[in-house]
């Protein structure tokens, strides 16, 4: 649990980059080596470099070790625990939230006890 | 009814009620009344394990239960700031997640209630990072869509 929120911190903290996203948008269309990520911006590479160290390191993103140009490659799943983390969330508020109207409305349709006691 | 959120924040999630702001408070702080939608569908929450302390460093602890096969969730939180009837902060510290939940009277007897969750380590708690945060879960949620 921990380590799992502890990655999900990190991987909400490397999002918070609008230079960080565009890069992850840029590797779910493929593979791409450092300087193909750096063309679009107007950035150095030690620049792009620090971004990809962030990404790297909270699991969003690997890179092949032996390969010339190091290709970077985005890591499918770290994004999908972070995107379910908020489907979960927001699907327990929603269904909570259902139930809390409708208690509301059996509370105020039959004056309880609870509500004697004010 | 306005479900779930605002552009601005994906992590915010809003609701009107209709029912007097005092009484929509004391259901998010008192087991009689979490017991009945504490769980989301298929999941009760026994009144015997609402645990609620509703001071600052007051401990707030449920065992939601699993209707079909029994499975236990315990959640585990300690509350941060008890305003009432407005406002209500609590911290989960095995992860660090802050909800803020925020009441609000529209009148005749309607209340707007807001959860909002921030998940985000001590150095990004900045109102900047926190805007930035809730940016990126905008466009990360936008982003994530055309994936699939």
């Amino acid at each position: 649990m921990t380590v799992v929120q502890e990655q999900l911190d990190s991987t909400f903290a490397a999002l918070a980059d609008p230079t960080r996203r565009a890069i992850v948008a840029r590797l779910a269309r493929g593979d791409a080596t450092v300087n193909e990520l750096a063309a679009p911006f107007a950035m150095t590479l030690p620049g792009i470099s620090k971004h990809l160290k962030v990404l790297e390191r909270c699991g969003l993103i690997s890179r092949t070790r032996q390969a010339q140009f190091r290709p970077c490659h985005l890591e499918r799943a770290a994004l999908d625990s972070a995107a379910s983390w908020i489907e979960e969330s927001r699907r327990v508020w929603t269904e909570r939230f259902d139930k809390l109207d409708e208690h509301l409305r059996d509370l105020q349709a039959k004056p309880s006890q609870d509500e004697a006691t004010q | 009814m306005s479900d779930s959120t605002s552009a601005a924040d994906e992590l915010v999630y809003t609701r009107v009620f209709d029912a007097p702001r005092e009484l929509v408070f004391r259901c998010m702080v008192e087991p009689e009344h979490l017991t009945h939608f504490w769980g989301p569908a298929g999941v009760s929450t026994p009144i015997e394990t609402i645990k609620v302390d509703p001071r600052p460093g007051g401990r707030f602890e449920t065992v939601m239960v699993n209707d079909a096969d029994g499975s236990q969730y315990p959640t585990r939180a300690v509350f941060v700031e008890i305003a009432e009837p407005e406002r209500l902060v609590w911290t989960e510290p095995d992860s660090g997640l802050i909800t803020t939940s925020t009441f609000r009277d529209l009148g005749g007897s309607r209340t707007e209630v807001s959860i909002r969750q921030a998940n985000v380590p001590a150095p990004y708690r900045t109102p900047e990072a926190q805007a930035g945060f809730a940016t990126s879960l905008d466009r990360f949620a936008a982003y994530l869509a055309t994936l699939s």
